[in-house]
């Protein structure tokens, strides 16, 4: 994959997440875009590439909310770095694997994100239980749609 | 395999590092303001109404000022185009008037040119008689020009110029007992006489008005067509009270309560008879007033 297909893919991805959040979200459940792709890329690339590109992502996301800047960041990092040291018990080359991984940490994403709220933001950062509720299988769904694509593009 | 797992923890390390840095700092309200102003920037439209307000709220308070200011001025620009049009009509319907007046033969009222000034010196010997303002002959200010004020959003009588010094004039009040105005109820136009009370200096006394009339305190009171000094219509007051009739008159008399606070006043636009002239401030558009005056009356 070169550089610039790389930079396409990145920035389409973004902006995927912001036009699905605007206009496609309800009850504010929407998948996370970002925060699967991270896991993905992980899995796909190893935790070093996740990393970064997740921390750039949760930048961006961090952008989009406004509430607490860094914490987006901080949160895809670990995701990709997590993600990236389970790839050596887990095979997260499979969809499966891969979305079972994506909902479990898109779960803990929630929970960490709302003790961050309380150190912070002084007030825990719950996003209620609907989108607590859907987010992370709409994220898995997301995720497990993103591998088939990869894999047919022969990303691989 | 050791060697990416140790680069991983050093850019975990770092990243993390770095995160916390950025959650440390107060940066959620520059973001904000960020993103209000590129949203702002590239789609206003939403901006505008309620929801634009609600879509702002969460901006700092300096940048809502900015894109709050940026709506209303482009919503006065809306309303000045409205005006422009507004102005055209008048014009054209003034040019009509004046069209039919000269096929009627009637008389080609006089243009007044208005003029607003402070009020600058209040005796208090006098505080109900009359005040100083800050426009003398030097902005074309003469004897006996009409001085009207604001109450709330109307206008009203406030009095005449009775001296004219070189940068200062002295204004009469009507509730001076040596002011006096033609004037009219609104019920039924019974014309009648404004004057001041030297006995009861808050209040006017209208007489002469038809001795059968029906009178309601809370009638309103307008300057008069005949009268010489004032432009009709311009509210004077309403009555307060009405007298007794007495039984050896033809005619009764009502207390009025004059609608200018003649204590609260700080501006008053003064109705020049005459064009200034060498004007030092921005001249205001000439306005033409169809007073007629047919019959005399003891306003000099």
């Amino acid at each position: 994959m070169n550089a610039m297909r790389a930079t396409l893919l990145l920035a389409a991805a973004m902006l995927l997440q912001w036009w699905w959040s605007t206009h496609l979200a309800y009850w504010g459940a929407a998948p996370q875009f970002l925060f699967a792709l991270t896991i993905l890329i992980a899995a796909r690339r190893g935790p070093v590439p996740a990393m970064l590109i997740g921390w750039m992502w949760g930048l961006y996301s961090d952008v989009l909310r406004a509430d607490m800047f860094g914490a987006d960041a901080l949160l895809y990092m670990l995701a990709g770095y997590v993600a990236g040291q389970f790839r050596r018990q887990v095979d997260l080359e499979a969809t499966g694997p891969l979305a079972a991984a994506v909902f479990l940490l898109s779960w803990a994403y929630l929970l960490l994100r709302g003790a961050l709220g309380s150190i912070f933001a002084k007030s825990f950062l719950w996003a209620g239980w609907i989108p607590a509720l859907a987010t992370p299988v709409l994220s898995a769904l997301a995720a497990a749609v993103a591998a088939e694509f990869w894999d047919s593009r022969g990303l691989r | 395999m050791q060697r990416e797992t140790r680069i991983a923890h050093y850019v975990a390390v770092c990243l993390a590092a770095l995160s916390l840095v950025l959650l440390s700092l107060p940066l959620s309200s520059p973001v904000r303001a960020f993103k209000a102003c590129a949203a702002y920037v590239f789609d206003p439209l939403p901006y505008e109404g309620e929801q634009g307000y609600q879509r702002i709220a969460l901006a700092p308070e300096r940048v809502r000022a900015l894109l709050t200011a940026d709506v209303q001025n482009r919503r006065l620009q809306d309303a000045l185009r409205g005006d422009a049009w507004l102005k055209a009509t008048a014009q054209s319907l003034a040019a009509e008037n004046d069209r039919l007046r000269a096929d009627l033969g009637l008389k080609t009222p006089s243009a007044l040119h208005p003029l607003w000034a402070h009020v600058m010196e209040r005796d208090p010997l006098r505080w109900y008689s009359s005040f100083s303002v800050d426009a003398g002959a030097d902005l074309g200010v003469t004897l006996n020009d009409a001085v009207l004020g604001r109450s709330s959003d109307t206008v009203v009588a406030v009095g005449r110029v009775v001296d004219v010094r070189p940068r200062e004039a002295t204004v009469l009040l009507l509730t001076d007992e040596r002011s006096a105005v033609a004037a009219y109820l609104s019920s039924g136009t019974l014309e009648g006489l404004v004057q001041g009370q030297s006995q009861n200096q808050g209040l006017l006394l209208m007489s002469y008005i038809n001795s059968e009339a029906r009178i309601v305190p809370g009638d309103t009171v307008y300057t008069s067509p005949t009268s010489v000094t004032f432009p009709p219509d311009v509210l004077i007051g309403r009555v307060a009270a009405v007298n007794p009739r007495d039984p050896f008159l033809a005619s009764q008399s009502v207390e009025i309560s004059p609608a200018s606070n003649a204590a609260a006043l700080q501006e008053v636009l003064i109705l020049r008879a005459r064009a200034p002239i060498g004007r030092k401030f921005a001249p205001a558009e000439p306005v033409a007033i169809s007073s007629a005056p047919a019959t005399s009356e003891a306003e000099r």
